[in-house]
């Protein structure tokens, strides 16, 4: 009777056994893991079109407008805001007030319809994030919008991931900046920004909290 | 007079563990025969009825699934029922295999050859069902794997003090254990079934699974290894399984739950219903497969002593579940022992147990009734049965009334809750019919090796040897 | 122009709407053309998202990439918004033209949530169950949206042309045949349309219904002091209270006050208690909180009051002339025992004594209880002209009016009285009589059973959408502004009866501001912005008077009185309006429906109340469906045993067996109880049959259990064994032995007390929980499955040996935050965690549904989305929802959280401005609606907080402490007051 078994199968059998670990420790573990931390998963470095193509680099980079010239909500609301139209409107009238670019900007202005942007910071229905109180306790913009001076188009700087956030709740030291400096695109802590951060925690207050109850409700 | 001496030391002999004569070829010849022989109508049928039910098992997982657990029975209070206790009853009965496999094994009790096999099949199975129910029975099963610690993205872990996530742990190594001994058991018998194919396909198919076993000395000896090493892996987990299991309970405050002799009761419990249940299966099948020379009256006679035994063991926890109940003076546990149970709404269940796990296995003094196959076979169900009402009385109908009496509510199964429970038992039942049929259903190899022991090379001359 | 910070709305009508709304071009607000809801779903839905106002994805949040998101701003933002940040307007509800003043907060231009206004005198901050579901039933999907004639859909404009041609006939017959049947209302814009109507149309007339009249309470005003007056309650100064069936001390309109100045006599800490009699058929949430109650059959309750009256006569000189009357109406003896000494209880307590009587009873009770507190000088009853234009609303005037009906004498009729054609007593007949009338106005919210048989149907503007004034309880002129525009358009009443006068496009809004200019010409703008900001005008309350009491004639109207039955064998019927849904107007609020009635537990319709002994006579039982006949056609109705219910007597409660198409939420729950009524007998009377039909009949009750059987769960107390329940209970709070390391609580630390002993039972907290944290309403099936989503639950026990008239306690109960929770350590997934405020914390985003933690929780309250039970909202109804809170999932555990989106705003805007929250700045939506204020919430570590002080109070006591939970809610032991002579 022929043998059942080539010798080599011996082999064979060894390799698909290893295959087989692979696929499923690799596949099914480790493979999503990396997946969900990749950009492509988290949107980041991914410019997102608007209807109308406001570049901060020209507005906040050349003119050096305030962050706050247009997201004025951002000290008392939850919501930085969106602006209303007619704040665009407040310097359109006078200048590139006949910019075919613009036109969208004035006839939702004239018709009351708003502009329809497209949201580039997502967060969970279950997160709630207060803008107001990070940027009185010294968090700056850049921090998490990263450096929207250079960017042509809005885009995702950070993961915004709850590992994310905890790492600043847990440690805000680590980023913290002078009330005066939280719009500045440039700042760069003078000397060691742990010993500047932990004096800020002290001379503001800043107790960073980590109940859950602090952002899920 | 030295006659009858000689009978009264015949009769005080037990059964033999093989009857009749035997040498390798007739035994290999007597227990593959049913995997090579086509199938009788009879398993088809079951095989039939087994499958139409798991499509029910099946449909109303879907149901779950897409309408939520609010299909089941389950409320305030109610929140466990049906699926925690059908997760329990499967892995309870899933404990025999381990106990005959490993602790048997270890004690070196002979009898066990010719059924672990069986039992540990029955195991495996009976785990699968059981590992349905705790994903099934959560609000949201797509995000069970939150139970399984691994680095999140939001940095979070699951919370080490919760008993359900030492379940997760408990069942997955008891379950990887159970199914690694099954196989390692298997290998010479895939070996033997290889050789003695003639079909091309089932030959290489039986072969990947034999690992190329040759029944080599150095083979043998690895094999003795491995088996031993297992034997001695699974041993703890038959206790800590059942006791992790019963701390999903102990370690809550609920009155009825919160008990110290959990552990020890429910462990007694699952091998309890572990062997009631290898009794249910191993009766018809040793009679229709043609295994009674080798599952012998003797081997039914010691399960029903382990029933009878284990059942003494669940009676006293019992017993002392009430006394420590009416001992503690508290209100609370006084109410569950002694109203709410013996005579709230759901009295009949509590009764159905205590009859079921009590009375009837008290039957197997008598030696008539253990090797009578039929008071066997009933009791044996019986106390399935029983067995899984004691589930129902631990967790239902301790939730049903606890502290507050506002909060009190009665809790009714659906269609869903019973098509799960019926359907998980057809599947079972599917699992172990294609395993009689594709796999020898006795240890084939342990059972030859028992033979020589028994009557070492020389043909067996009959008569009680010494 | 009024200034824009009164109101966000005046004059801009484009911002009356939420944001979105901006997305697609508004439709003409006013004009009520067929015109289907607002189609912009897809940008309603976006502004939701962006508010936080929808979880439909918080499921799959965590591991699907996200959807795209819109963002849209305003175009030109109004100064008073600031998106994130809810602003608060005052306004008033109106139930039977009383107005309620009330605080309603909006997001983004979407009212959310109804509070009281702490500053109207009717609510004091406080609110009723009923108030507060407005908001609910202002995005009714189900509500008419569209003008119609007989079910053709018409315009506004139709309407008014149709009005017009029709007044100008009328006119000319000086509206000879016009006739209107209007709602009671107190007004002045409508008093003052009344008036121009009248002089427009001389033979016109003028006729008032409502379902729950007040024909009684006017009738034995005008028996006792020959002009209409109604009773003002003072309870500030009560020391004895009696209460003939006159339910004071439940959340239902005008009681707000009386229920708080009440809540300060049940405070043993707080001087003198006051005492409670309570002389009544059914249980009512007042007999419950009864320090005495006599149940009696109706028919009794008069004879019971005339013979008090005459006791009082041999004890008080000004009632001497009465003393006649105890011989005639004899009491059987535990009812007389009862009399004696109730009556000497009245006479010593002097000012302090009060006799309220509801308005189901005969004049002749009403006059009797003026007499008596009139005659005791008491400073608890105060008269006062009545705030109604007309009083007399009820089946007496209805009567007539369906008379002149059938005589064809009505060729135009205008209805904005609600749906008299389900409310109407059976022997009227209504409905016949309606279809008579050639021309006819409806004017409704919903497409109900009197649309159906009306001419044209006019949708109702709901009242946070309308403009309006009224009068409250005690006078006081109110207004009642919009806080979003028109959904589906619709009128207000103003406006109807406006188009009569060929005015109807003269919006209520410049009618209003025109009357009001015209009354207060001098500085009326900063006037006007004050009063609407204020929501009242300070001041307007109308004064007390004291006439002189017609003894004579209550003493001879007391002895037309037969001094016992005829006897009629047999039971009799007793209606009353109901708790959840009044007298059937609230029907379609899903919030009310399930809400639990606060006597018997009961949700989704209504049933036959009957004592523990009737049953045994009747042999029924719990849930047995019965056949209730009386004359004409016997209902269907289930039993509910109802131990305290008076004996061979059937209570049913109005409301239910709705059948109109318009409100498909209502329809088909219970039976309609105007079969039981007649216009003789609208509330009581004898000759009822009850008969078996041999089936279960299952009701859907929130309790089912009713005894605490021997545990310390409600703790209750008596004045005089105080001391020693005070020691008792001192086993029952504090630290308790434990293996756990206790946490530690720099900051704050979260606390709740909840007084038993002022609470009522009335269960408005409950409704304020749902609202606030858009709690799910899950329907009767699941009612009954014990599947209820209320986080905030109040339970009811009944105590004592007597089944028919047993003690009762209730106890609002949700999650007590325990310090060592048996939830926490049992998830197996870290959702349910402790905080570092010592809040019990419920991530609903990561819990997987195991509910481990409910079977492990001995106060089970937490609850289970058996369901995904939101998921079929339409954008319309989620815009109910709280921006701040959640809208949980599927298969997600949850229960109440301190309301913590409280805390965690209050701790927001307390660190921009850099210090603590201070005590009573912050307050649970349960607290903020308590109405007796029983509950407090607050910080522990604040040694000058009041929660504080609650918790070290000598009746405080932890519930089932001896588990060692440490929990963070404390209860305070009830407190009875019994008289020495009757307690037993």
């Amino acid at each position: 009777m022929s043998a059942l078994f080539k010798p080599s199968s011996n082999t064979a059998f060894r390799v698909a056994l290893v295959a087989i670990a692979v696929v499923l420790g690799g596949g099914l573990v480790a493979g999503p893991m990396i997946y969900v931390r990749s950009p492509f998963f988290t949107q980041q470095e991914d410019p997102v079109d608007q209807p109308v193509q406001f570049d901060h680099r020209h507005h906040v980079g050349d003119e050096g407008i305030d962050c706050r010239y247009c997201h004025y909500l951002v000290e008392k609301s939850p919501f930085a805001g969106v602006p209303p139209t007619s704040v665009c409107l407040n310097c359109h009238e006078q200048i590139w007030n006949k910019s075919p670019k613009l036109a969208p900007v004035r006839e939702s202005y004239f018709a009351d319809r708003p502009i329809v942007w497209n949201k580039v910071n997502k967060l969970p229905h279950f997160v709630y994030f207060n803008h107001s109180i990070h940027v009185r306790q010294g968090v700056g913009c850049v921090t998490c919008h990263g450096r929207i001076d250079e960017m042509p188009q809005v885009e995702k700087a950070q993961s915004l991931y709850m590992g994310w956030c905890l790492d600043c709740h847990r440690q805000p030291e680590k980023y913290l900046r002078p009330r005066e400096q939280v719009t500045s695109m440039t700042y760069k802590p003078k000397g060691d920004q742990l010993a500047i951060g932990r004096e800020l925690k002290e001379q503001y207050h800043v107790d960073t909290r980590t109940s859950c109850t602090t952002c899920h409700r | 007079m030295t006659e009858s001496a000689l009978d009264a030391r015949a009769r005080l002999e037990p059964p033999r563990l093989i009857q009749g004569e035997h040498d390798d070829g007739t035994l290999n010849k007597t227990l593959n025969d049913f995997v090579w022989r086509a199938p009788p109508p009879g398993w088809f049928t079951l095989l039939l009825i087994g499958m139409a039910g798991t499509g029910v098992l099946f449909f109303a997982i879907s149901v779950t699934l897409a309408y939520g657990i609010g299909m089941w029975g389950n409320n305030i209070p109610v929140g466990w029922a049906f699926g925690i206790i059908n997760f329990v009853w499967w892995i309870g009965i899933g404990h025999a295999g381990t106990l005959i496999s490993a602790i048997l094994l270890l004690f070196q009790q002979k009898w066990r050859t010719s059924i672990n096999r069986f039992a540990e099949a029955m195991t495996i199975f009976a785990v699968m069902q059981a590992g349905l129910f705790p994903v099934l029975h959560t609000g949201r099963p797509w995000f069970a794997y939150w139970m399984i610690p691994y680095p999140t993205v939001q940095s979070v872990w699951p919370q080490f003090k919760s008993p359900l996530m030492w379940d997760v742990f408990a069942v997955s190594t008891y379950f990887t254990t159970s199914l690694l001994f099954w196989y390692i058991g298997l290998i010479p018998d895939l070996a033997s079934l290889r050789d003695a194919t003639y079909s091309r396909r089932a030959r290489r198919i039986y072969g990947i699974f034999a690992l190329g076993w040759r029944g080599s000395a150095r083979h043998w000896h690895h094999y003795k290894i491995a088996y031993l090493l297992l034997a001695g892996l699974a041993t703890p987990l038959v206790l800590s399984v059942h006791t992790i299991v019963s701390w999903d309970f102990a370690l809550s405050i609920l009155p009825g739950w919160h008990t110290t002799i959990f552990p020890p009761y429910f462990v007694a419990g699952a091998v309890f219903s572990g062997f009631a249940m290898v009794l249910t299966l191993i009766i018809p099948a040793r009679r229709y497969m043609g295994l009674k020379h080798v599952v012998t009256e003797r081997h039914l006679d010691n399960m029903a002593k382990v029933m009878l035994c284990t059942g003494l063991i669940v009676a006293y926890g019992y017993v002392m579940e009430h006394f420590a109940a009416w001992y503690s003076g508290n209100l609370y546990e006084e109410h569950v022992f002694f109203s709410t149970r013996p005579r709230g709404p759901y009295a009949w269940a509590y009764f159905t147990q205590m009859f079921c796990n009590v009375v009837v296995p008290q039957i197997f003094w008598l030696r008539w009734a253990r090797r009578n196959i039929w008071t066997l076979w009933v009791g044996a169900v019986l106390v399935n049965v029983g067995m899984w009402f004691e589930r129902f009385n631990i967790i239902v109908t301790s939730l049903h009334q606890d502290f507050i009496p506002s909060n009190w509510a009665m809790y009714y199964p659906t269609w869903v809750d019973f098509s799960l429970l019926f359907g998980t038992i057809c599947f079972f039942g599917t699992l172990f019919l294609l395993f009689l049929k594709y796999l020898p259903a006795v240890a084939v190899a342990e059972v030859k090796e028992l033979n020589h022991e028994l009557h070492g090379d020389r043909p067996y001359s009959g008569g009680p040897h010494a | 122009m009024p200034s824009l910070k009164s109101l966000p709305i005046a004059g801009q009508q484009k911002l009356w709407r939420s944001v979105d709304e901006h997305a697609t071009p508004p439709a003409p607000a006013r004009e009520l053309g067929p015109s289907t809801p607002p189609d912009d779903a897809t940008s309603r839905r976006n502004v939701l998202q962006l508010l936080g106002a929808s979880a439909a994805l918080a499921t799959l949040g965590g591991c699907l990439k996200q959807p795209d998101e819109k963002i849209l701003p305003y175009t030109k933002q109004p100064p008073e918004i600031t998106p994130g940040n809810p602003l608060h307007y005052a306004t008033a509800s109106l139930i039977d033209g009383r107005a309620t003043g009330l605080l309603v907060t909006a997001n983004e231009g979407r009212p959310t949530k109804v509070e009281g206004n702490p500053e109207h005198p009717s609510s004091r901050g406080a609110v009723g169950h009923l108030e507060q579901a407005e908001v609910l039933r202002l995005y009714d999907p189900q509500r008419l949206k569209v003008v119609q004639n007989r079910a053709v859909a018409r315009s506004w404009r139709d309407f008014l042309q149709a009005a017009v041609y029709q007044a100008r006939g009328l006119r000319l017959r000086q509206g000879e045949g016009l006739r209107f049947l209007l709602e009671p209302n107190s007004s002045p814009l409508i008093g003052q349309l009344r008036q121009r109507l009248r002089d427009t149309f001389p033979r016109a007339r003028f006729s008032t219904w409502s379902a729950v009249p007040l024909q009684h309470i006017h009738d034995g005003a005008q028996l006792a002091f020959g002009a209409a007056y109604e009773t003002r309650l003072d309870l500030s100064q009560a020391s004895v209270v009696l209460s003939l069936d006159s339910d004071l001390l439940a959340a239902l309109p005008g009681t707000l006050p009386a229920m708080a100045a009440w809540a300060e006599k049940r405070d043993p800490s707080r001087g003198p208690m006051g005492r409670l009699y309570a002389v009544e058929t059914n249980l009512t949430v007042t007999g419950m909180n009864a320090d005495h109650r006599l149940r009696l059959k109706p028919t009794e309750l008069q004879r019971f009051g005339l013979a008090l009256l005459g006791r009082l006569g041999a004890l008080v000189p000004a009632l001497s002339p009465y003393a006649i009357l105890t011989q005639r109406f004899a009491l059987a003896p535990p009812a007389a025992k009862f009399a004696d000494a109730l009556a000497r209880d009245l006479v010593k307590a002097g000012r302090g004594a009060l006799v309220s009587v509801g308005p189901r009873q005969p004049p002749a009770l009403h006059a009797a209880a003026h007499a008596i507190n009139t005659a005791l000088g008491s400073a608890c009853a105060k008269l006062a002209q009545p705030v109604l234009h007309d009083m007399d609303a009820g089946p007496r005037t209805l009567r007539q009016l369906t008379e002149e009906m059938r005589s064809g004498a009505v060729d135009t009729l205008v209805i904005t009285a609600w749906n008299p054609v389900y409310g109407a007593p059976a022997d009227l007949n209504f409905s016949k009589a309606l279809s008579l009338v050639p021309h006819s106005v409806y004017r409704t919210l919903h497409y109900d059973e009197t649309a159906d048989r009306a001419e044209w149907v006019i949708p109702s503007l709901h009242p946070l959408e309308s403009w309006g004034d009224a009068r409250a309880h005690d006078g006081t002129v109110t207004f009642q502004q919009p806080l979003i525009s028109p959904l589906y358009g619709g009128a207000t009443e103003a406006e109807v009866l406006a188009a009569f006068l060929g005015e109807g496009d003269r919006s209520a809004y410049v009618q209003l501001r025109e009357l009001w200019q015209s009354r207060q010409p001098d500085g009326f703008a900063m006037r006007w912005e004050k009063w609407l900001g204020d929501g009242f005008i300070e001041g307007t309350a109308t004064k007390a008077e004291t006439p002189a009491v017609r003894h004579d004639q209550i003493l001879a109207a007391a002895v037309q009185v037969p001094p016992s039955d005829p006897a009629t064998p047999g039971l009799q019927v007793n209606v009353v309006p109901d708790y959840r849904i009044w007298d059937g107007r609230f029907g379609n609020v899903a919030w009310l429906q399930e809400f639990p009635d606060p006597v018997n537990k009961l949700t989704w319709g209504n049933a036959a109340q009957i004592s523990p002994e009737t049953a045994r006579k009747l042999g029924v039982a719990q849930n047995d469906g019965v056949d209730l006949g009386l004359r004409g056609t016997p209902v269907h109705a289930s039993v509910v045993i109802e131990p305290g219910h008076a004996d061979d007597c059937v209570t049913v409660s109005m409301g239910y067996g709705r059948r109109g198409d318009g409100e498909a939420l209502c329809r088909g729950l219970g039976f309609d109880v105007s079969a039981l009524r007649s216009s003789e007998a609208p509330w009581f009377g004898p000759g009822l049959s009850v008969t078996r039909m041999g089936r279960k009949a299952p009701v859907a009750q929130t309790q089912e259990h009713h005894s605490m059987e021997g545990r310390l769960i409600a703790a209750l107390t008596t004045l005089p064994k105080l001391k020693e329940t005070s020691e008792e209970l001192a086993e029952h709070r504090g630290p308790t032995l434990t293996a756990h390391r206790p946490h530690e609580y720099p900051g704050y630390k979260w606390g709740m007390a909840i007084d038993l002993s002022r609470c009522t039972g009335c269960s408005s907290c409950m409704v304020a929980c749902v609202s606030e944290n858009n709690i799910p309403v899950v329907g009767r099936e699941q009612v009954i499955k014990s599947r209820e989503m209320h986080w905030l639950r109040v339970d009811r026990y009944f105590v004592g040996d007597d089944l028919g008239n047993p003690g009762v306690v209730f106890q609002p109960l949700a999650c007590v935050h325990c310090e060592f929770a048996p939830c926490e350590y049992v998830c197996p997934v870290n959702a349910t965690v402790h905080s570092d405020e010592g809040l019990n914390e419920m991530v609903y985003n990561r819990c997987i549904g195991t509910r481990y933690c409910s079977n492990n929780c001995p106060y089970k309250v937490r609850r289970f989305n058996f369901f995904s039970y939101t998921s079929n909202y339409g954008d319309i109804e989620k815009m109910v929802f709280n921006p701040d809170v959640t809208v949980r999932a599927r298969g997600v555990m949850e229960k109440c959280t301190y309301c913590v989106q409280r805390i965690e705003r209050a701790r927001i805007r307390t660190r921009l401005e850099e210090r603590r929250i201070r005590d009573g700045e912050l307050r649970t939506a349960c607290q903020q609606a308590c109405p007796a204020e029983a509950i407090v919430f607050g910080d522990l570590n604040d040694p000058s907080s009041k929660v504080r002080k609650l918790h070290r109070e000598e009746r405080s006591y932890d519930l089932l402490h001896e588990l060692g939970t440490r929990p963070r809610t404390a209860y305070l032991a009830r407190v009875m007051n019994p008289n020495p002579e009757l307690a037993s």
